[in-house]
């Protein structure tokens, strides 16, 4: 049992305390002035950790985030067509839906974990999207401890 | 402000992007295609050229009357014409897109500067192409032409009267002249296809095909275009008549008015200088210093995925002698990397890192972030 499904059975969240992860690549939403430190402005618990392209997230990565009490994980990377080193949103999201080695472990909450494929620009409709995103992993945790 | 300029470049393409996802979806965006669709313009040509060529005569007597015949007689050869003449405007108009997007976005430079370099070189080429193309046609048009690059060609100090009876093929206009037109005409044409292949060297993966769609609307264009506004040609060129005014196509014969308006020393010099502006655009830009990705001896298994994966063939497999169990290792050529982490993405041993992302420390930061 991961410590993320103890923590959900021990006490289910609002959408406000819902705590999201996003692993995102530098070039896609432009979150200059947008971050204290990894927290996102505007959003409540919300951390996002760039690296230099989507394609370099690693399914361990994920799980880390998982592992250290993220309720939900976004992998965000630019729009899908478009990626300055060409393929890596695309392998990103081959790797999210299990179609690309290295797999995700199954033990990973798949419906808690996203992938957000956005420009440079649209730093507003990201901040949106993850408020959505809350919303839906808070109602996961309910329906995941109805499961259990 | 180079810098600036670029960037804000960048925000203007990347929202019509946007906005035609929106419209289109991401699969069948124009602008993901921006280095597919000459390519595929460029195969419509070939095409329609070989259909062409089937019925075409290169001799001052035949050429005009064999274009008329094509025109007038065989049965689509209209169309067939239209095509040839309608997809050259759309490959140069799709080529431009494709050189602005490229350098707006900032993937021209650094580990891309063979793509950029042969670009430069297809358009000079694709430039050569269409002013011969001109020729073939052979009317009053053609005449112009001929004359015009033969002094502008002979204005070269040293080289310049060679080139210009090279072009000629002898020393006055005659069937050598067309037959060495029709040469760089196709000759060239098929120069472009080796030269694409050095365009597409250390690309993985080149996206080279349209969608169907895409396709489609490209093809329906250039046939509405080829219909609306056939392919015609002007009078027969006749020595004994000197023609002193055509129609510009601004694509492909800017050249002549340029002569016009500053003389053919002032092209040549405006030619080159252009040329080399464009060819240099990446040294405005200072690299960075480059951090490449490096594999760990004792954690690569040999599975390959980064090499596989590695956007612009820059990692390779080499046999491995050093007693481990496994029999290859991943070797990355410094140069090459774009240190982008696609292949530390791909691998499940810690093997490959990039000096300054170590997939270890990415992790460590994801639960310092989580905990604080």
């Amino acid at each position: 049992m991961t410590q993320t499904e103890t923590q959900s059975e021990n006490k289910l969240k609002t959408k406000d305390e819902v705590k999201v992860a996003v692993i995102a690549c530098a070039r896609s939403v432009n979150l200059e002035g947008e971050l204290s430190a990894t927290k996102l402005n505007g959003v409540s618990n919300c951390d996002v950790i760039q690296v230099p392209c989507s394609g370099m997230i690693q399914p361990r990565m994920i799980e880390a985030a998982f592992n250290a009490g993220a309720d939900g994980v976004i992998a965000m990377g630019c729009q899908i067509g478009d990626c300055h080193f060409r393929e890596g949103n695309k392998f990103c999201r081959e790797r999210l839906l299990g179609q690309r080695p290295p797999m995700i472990k199954k033990t990973v909450p798949k419906r808690r974990l996203k992938g957000l494929w956005m420009s440079e620009v649209q730093v507003e409709d990201f901040k949106a999207r993850v408020e959505d995103f809350k919303g839906y992993v808070a109602e996961q945790l309910v329906e995941e401890q109805k499961g259990n | 402000m180079l810098t600036s300029f670029v960037r804000s470049g960048q925000k203007v393409i990347l929202r019509i992007e946007d906005i035609l996802n929106k419209v289109f979806s991401s699969e069948q965006n124009l602008l993901y295609y921006h280095g597919a669709m000459p390519n595929f313009c460029m195969w419509m040509l070939f095409l329609s050229g070989l259909l062409l060529f089937a019925y075409y005569t290169p001799t001052l007597e035949a050429a005009y009357q064999s274009v008329e015949y094509i025109t007038n007689k065989l049965p689509y050869g209209d169309v067939i014409r239209g095509i040839h003449r309608y997809a050259a405007d759309a490959m140069l108009l799709t080529v431009i897109l494709h050189a602005l997007r490229v350098y707006f976005t900032d993937r021209y430079r650094e580990y891309r500067l063979i793509a950029w370099y042969s670009g430069v070189a297809l358009s000079v080429f694709m430039l050569i192409i269409g002013v011969s193309g001109y020729i073939l046609v052979w009317d009053e048009r053609s005449f112009i032409i001929v004359t015009k690059i033969t002094d502008f060609l002979g204005s070269l100090p040293f080289i310049g009267s060679s080139l210009a009876s090279a072009f000629l093929n002898g020393e006055v206009i005659s069937n050598y002249t067309m037959s060495m037109s029709f040469f760089l005409h196709t000759g060239t044409s098929f120069a472009l296809l080796v030269l694409l292949w050095v365009h597409y060297m250390r690309i993985s993966r080149p996206v080279v095909n349209v969608t169907w769609a895409i396709g489609s609307l490209i093809s329906g264009i250039i046939l509405l275009f080829a219909g609306l506004f056939p392919a015609i040609s002007g009078p027969e060129a006749k020595f004994t008549v000197e023609p002193s005014y055509f129609d510009i196509d601004w694509f492909y014969l800017w050249l002549f008015p340029l002569i016009d308006a500053v003389g053919n020393i002032g092209a040549w010099l405006v030619l080159i200088a252009g040329i080399t502006l464009v060819t240099l655009l990446p040294n405005f830009v200072r690299n960075h210093d480059k951090e490449p990705a490096s594999v760990s001896k004792d954690h690569c298994v040999g599975c390959r995925l980064c090499s596989i994966d590695c956007p612009y063939e820059a990692i390779y497999m080499a046999p491995r002698n050093d007693g481990s169990k496994y029999k290859e290792i991943a070797v990355v050529i410094d140069d090459r990397c774009a240190e982008c982490g696609l292949c530390v993405g791909a691998c499940n041993f810690d093997a490959i890192e990039l000096p300054n992302y170590k997939s270890p420390q990415v992790m460590d930061d994801i639960r310092i972030a989580l905990q604080s």
